[in-house]
């Protein structure tokens, strides 16, 4: 067995294609834009080598710290709403009626662009005119919020999209994987007399462990890389009131023709990514893949 | 199992306690299951309803009456205005096979990635993992300029073969993770029967394990489809020529003017998701058959 | 590694073929310009026939040059074209817009003067300060395309139907506001997620009661920011909000958005610049009945103020540059030249943009707004270009965001000041 699994022609076979795609397109840019974040750099005339000055810029910055808060904000939305999402896919998977269709269902926000997403979403947020709205004055709200406007509101009104455009992605995610737990084990399960729910809990869960832990990682980067919804949507404000690490960088890097500066974010932003991805990864080894 | 026994048993999931066998408690239960999900599905799909309802509403409509009547007299010339402008077809067409393309080679590329890494054996494994991980950190704008910086370089700018390259490179991260997990928990007696049977590798890896991996393949190659066909930055930044433009680009030229046109952006967004729309519901059918065939393989 | 070579020069090997093929294509002895603007055919057809003409018979007339479009929209174009640049490879002609926009590029060298194309084909063409707004150093790196003033556009029938007349003065301004107001009609909209919108009116207010020199001189150091007379300018903006002057989430809406307010009757003024004018006059997208409805008025004058009524927040809008690397750089600057005059000739009548070169309005064909707005233009005592165009990028992200807080009242005018006089000294 050994033997044929340690092929190295097979390996290098295997893996080095995708390997140098992404060293060259991938990691040259990372290292790149490290180096931009050296440099005092408009983006168009001469590059001025400053050292860490942008880094320490960055640690004083408060737009700097208040986007990163809004990022983590969302982070922690995301990841939360992954129990949600875990649960309509344990339901799903279950073979009850119509699990099919409203798989299809849930996945359609997603095949929206960002661009549909943000512009629907803004209509149904206009403060006249939008559903949204319209909906509460049915109910007899008086003074309806301004949504995008107020600066209280606008971070969780942006988090309705995102919940409504990232949920099918996650619920079949998790179905695909609900799905790949061999049969086998779920009859010998029933046949111990164990109930839906223990199933579900005891052994699904368990097996499709890796999976939930790759969806962590991937909500919570995703979320602090966030950008799309959240430009299109309010660009930032009302005055950095929804700002996050990725479109600050874009608004300095070019805006306002600080390419070094937004360098600097970017790299920091990547910078944090690792370092979360480290924390969950050390938190969640315990629950170790389970082999049988 | 047949249908009415399943039934039944999440019925008892759902009432207070696994033993209880009350049948109004399980009616209540499943009433409740459904309206939960249906709820949820409502949220999901009704915004959509509402964009193809405006898309027909003339904007008289939709600035003085309630956003939830119907339209009128249903403007479909809203949508013969805003698919003869342009070459929407063209664009349509290289968004098609720009995506295809890119989504073959990322899913091939990225099966045989995580093969690699949870079957085989080799010392840098984890550090390779670790190297496709961090690529989903970056946050895209950092690289646009580099980027085009070398594929100006070795002269593939303007050239969708730029596009391709840059979507499976920053598709093969995601991919490469979620089929991580899926081929964690594939079980490994079959693969190690077939290499005391005396299987090469490749055969190994063409005949046995990617077919076990058809439920997921499905949810990735949706996935890379998705991310491809409304990807508009890179399309954006390298492609100059119009004949190489996709649907995203072409589209984006269009919603300008028709901002205080409420029927002409509704008209626009649902020409842009329809395409899209029926390839996920026929792609949504062999995802069924996958799963039908893969539970079947015992 | 052998991989590795192999992958390389497949890559390599599949581009040279191709752009040989391009090559070939375009290698009868043509001269390329390569050109990239930012009116695509579905937003902008007026502008886009009018260039696309222009290209057609200069092709025409020039047999050896072929221009090769790109075209992208506003927002899209503004991304590429700093890409482009830091990579250099801007196009040989394309569109800039003036003042603050314009240095990094003036700066870093990769603009070519043109002042030789000005001397030659357009002695005193030019509406008096458009091409200084191009200009550094006694030097001009761009040849505007578009001027425009910015009038308070109003619905005529809404006024009509409470009795207003159009104001002259602040507090007649005011009164309108008010009664507005008090019978449930939306006064103003505006659509203040862009920032520079509420700028504008702003600096309308900083005009009038500072005079004409008083925001200038701040944004070019010879004065402060936190000079009175803006100050009060920004105490002025909060009594306007705090009447509810204003459309309801302002500070959340586009100007689209906002636009369409106005448009479909919501709203009874809108302030806006002259670029909005095919909207009121010769749109087919508009109805006749709405656009009958529409008029416009100067921004009133303030009760003790140094500005007068003919002062005007406007300026040149976009215009066209020539890169300074650019391998066809005689034959680039022929073309601009062509285009900036054709275009004057025909950008009112058929696309209702305002050139930057003087009009001729005896033909009268053109409909009556334009004429009024003409006159109006030629009778402008000052013209206060757009103040985040005016500052460098950095300085104006802090202006546009300040203007955010100000009307969404979380910063107080002393503030507000401040924040940017510090801006404007630290950029220094």
């Amino acid at each position: 067995m050994k033997n044929v699994m340690s092929n190295k022609l097979a390996i290098a076979l295997y893996v080095l294609p995708s390997l140098l795609l992404i060293l060259i397109l991938i990691y040259i840019p990372i290292v790149l834009t490290g180096y931009y974040g050296l440099m005092d750099w408009d983006g168009i005339g001469k590059m001025k080598f400053i050292g860490l000055e942008n880094y320490i810029q960055l640690i004083k910055d408060k737009l700097f710290w208040s986007s990163t808060y809004h990022s983590v904000l969302l982070a922690v939305f995301s990841t939360v709403s992954l129990i949600a999402y875990l649960f309509i896919s344990v339901i799903l998977a279950s073979k009850i009626k119509g699990a099919n269709l409203l798989r299809k269902i849930y996945l359609i926000p997603m095949l929206l662009s960002s661009v549909a997403i943000a512009q629907l979403w803004l209509k149904i947020f206009d403060p006249t005119n939008g559903m949204l709205n319209k909906l509460l004055e049915m109910f007899g709200v008086e003074n309806t919020p301004t949504w995008l406007a107020d600066p209280n509101l606008v971070l969780f009104a942006i988090f309705i999209p995102i919940v409504w455009q990232y949920a099918g992605f996650y619920i079949i995610i998790y179905y695909a994987a609900l799905k790949g737990v061999p049969e086998e084990i779920i009859e010998a399960a029933k046949i111990d007399g164990a109930t839906p729910a223990q199933i579900a809990y005891k052994i699904k869960l368990p097996l499709i462990s890796g999976v939930i832990k790759v969806t962590i990682v991937l909500a919570i980067v995703g979320s602090l890389k966030y950008f799309d919804l959240i430009y299109v949507m309010t660009g930032g404000g009302p005055n950095g009131s929804s700002e996050v690490i990725a479109s600050l960088m874009y608004r300095e890097a070019f805006k306002s023709y600080n390419f070094g500066y937004g360098s600097a974010i970017g790299f920091a932003l990547l910078v944090i990514c690792l370092v979360m991805t480290w924390v969950i990864t050390k938190l969640t080894a315990s629950k170790e893949d389970v082999q049988y | 199992m047949s249908e009415a026994v399943a039934q039944k048993q999440m019925k008892t999931t759902l009432s207070a306690s696994p033993k209880t066998k009350n049948s109004f408690g399980k009616r209540v239960g499943f009433g409740f299951l459904y309206l939960f999900l249906g709820i949820i599905a409502i949220f999901q799909i009704y915004p959509l309803i509402w964009l193809f309802f405006f898309s027909l509403k003339t904007n008289q409509e939709v600035f003085g009456l309630s956003p939830f009547a119907l339209p009128k007299d249903p403007q479909w010339g809203n949508y013969v205005k805003v698919w003869t402008q342009g070459n929407i077809s063209l664009y349509f067409f290289n968004s098609v096979w720009i995506t295809v393309i890119a989504v073959i080679l990322t899913v091939i590329l990225a099966s045989l990635v995580t093969f690699a890494i949870t079957r085989m054996y080799w010392k840098s494994s984890k550090l390779v993992l670790g190297l496709f991980m961090v690529g989903i950190m970056i946050p895209l704008h950092s690289t646009l300029i580099p980027l085009f910086s070398f594929f100006n370089n070795v002269h593939l700018i303007d050239n969708p073969i730029s596009i391709i390259l840059s979507y499976t490179a920053f598709n093969l991260p995601l991919t490469i993770m979620i089929l991580l997990g899926f081929y964690q928990t594939l079980p490994r007696e079959i693969e190690e029967a077939a290499v005391m049977d005396g299987c090469s590798i490749h055969r190994i890896f063409f005949q046995i394990t990617l077919p076990m991996t058809t439920p997921v393949m499905a949810t990735i190659v949706i996935i890379n489809m998705i991310y491809n066909w409304n990807e508009f930055v890179f399309v954006n930044t390298f492609i100059s020529s119009d004949k190489w433009k996709t649907l995203t680009v072409g589209v984006n030229n269009f919603v300008g003017q028709y901002l205080t046109d409420w029927g002409a952006i509704g008209a626009t967004l649902m020409i842009s998701i329809i395409p899209i729309l029926i390839a996920f519901i026929t792609l949504s059918n062999r995802i069924v058959e996958g799963i039908a065939a893969g539970s079947v393989k015992g | 590694m052998s991989l590795v070579l192999i992958l390389v020069l497949a890559l390599t090997g599949c581009s040279s073929s191709t752009s040989s093929n391009n090559e070939s294509a375009s290698n009868s002895g043509k001269t390329v310009i390569k050109f990239m603007h930012l009116w695509p055919e579905g937003s902008s057809k007026a502008q886009y026939t009018i260039v696309n003409n222009i290209i057609k018979q200069y092709e025409k007339d020039h047999p050896d040059v072929k221009i090769q479009t790109e075209i992208l929209g506003n927002e899209q174009y503004k991304d590429k074209i700093k890409v482009l640049s830091a990579s250099n490879e801007l196009p040989d002609v394309g569109v800039t817009w003036a003042a603050g926009y314009l240095e990094p590029f003036v700066k870093g060298n990769m603009l070519a003067t043109l002042d030789d194309v000005i001397e030659s084909d357009f002695k005193d063409s030019f509406v008096a300060g458009t091409t200084e707004a191009y200009a550094f150093d006694g030097k001009t790196y761009g040849l505007p395309l578009e001027l425009n003033i910015t009038p308070v556009y109003y619905n005529k029938e809404i006024f009509k139907k409470y009795n207003l007349e159009v104001p002259k003065t602040y507090d007649e301004f005011l009164k309108v506001v008010k009664t507005l107001v008090d019978k449930g009609v939306t006064p103003i909209t505006l659509g203040n997620k862009d920032r520079w919108t509420g700028s504008m009116w702003y600096m309308y207010l900083a005009d009038r009661i500072g005079g004409p020199e008083a925001l200038t001189n701040a944004i070019n150091r010879k004065g402060s920011f936190e000079d009175p007379s803006l100050v009060k300018a920004a105490e002025e903006i909060q009594k306007l909000v705090d009447m509810k002057a204003f459309v309801k989430g302002f500070n959340g809406l586009s100007n689209d958005e906002a636009k369409g307010y106005f448009m479909n009757e919501q709203a009874a003024m809108y302030m806006m610049a002259t670029w909005e004018l095919p909207n009121y006059t010769t749109s087919p997208d508009v109805t006749q009945e709405f656009k009958d409805k529409v008029g416009y008025f100067k921004f009133p004058t303030y009760e003790g103020g140094k500005g007068d009524i003919n002062s005007y927040v406007g300026g040149p809008g976009v215009g066209l540059f020539v890169s300074e690397n650019s391998k066809v750089k005689d034959e680039a600057k022929d073309f601009v030249a062509y285009l900036v005059k054709e275009w004057g000739k025909h950008s009112v009548q058929d696309a209702g943009v305002i050139p930057a070169t003087v009009v001729d309005t005896s033909s009268g064909d053109l409909d009556q707004m334009y004429v009024d707005i003409l006159n109006d233009l030629a009778n402008a005592s000052n013209l206060t270009l757009y103040a985040d165009v005016q500052m460098s990028s950095s300085v104006a992200q802090v202006h546009l965001n300040m203007i955010q807080s100000l009307f969404g009242g979380q910063a107080t005018p002393k503030e507000f000041t401040k924040k940017q006089e510090q801006a404007l000294e630290d950029d220094k």
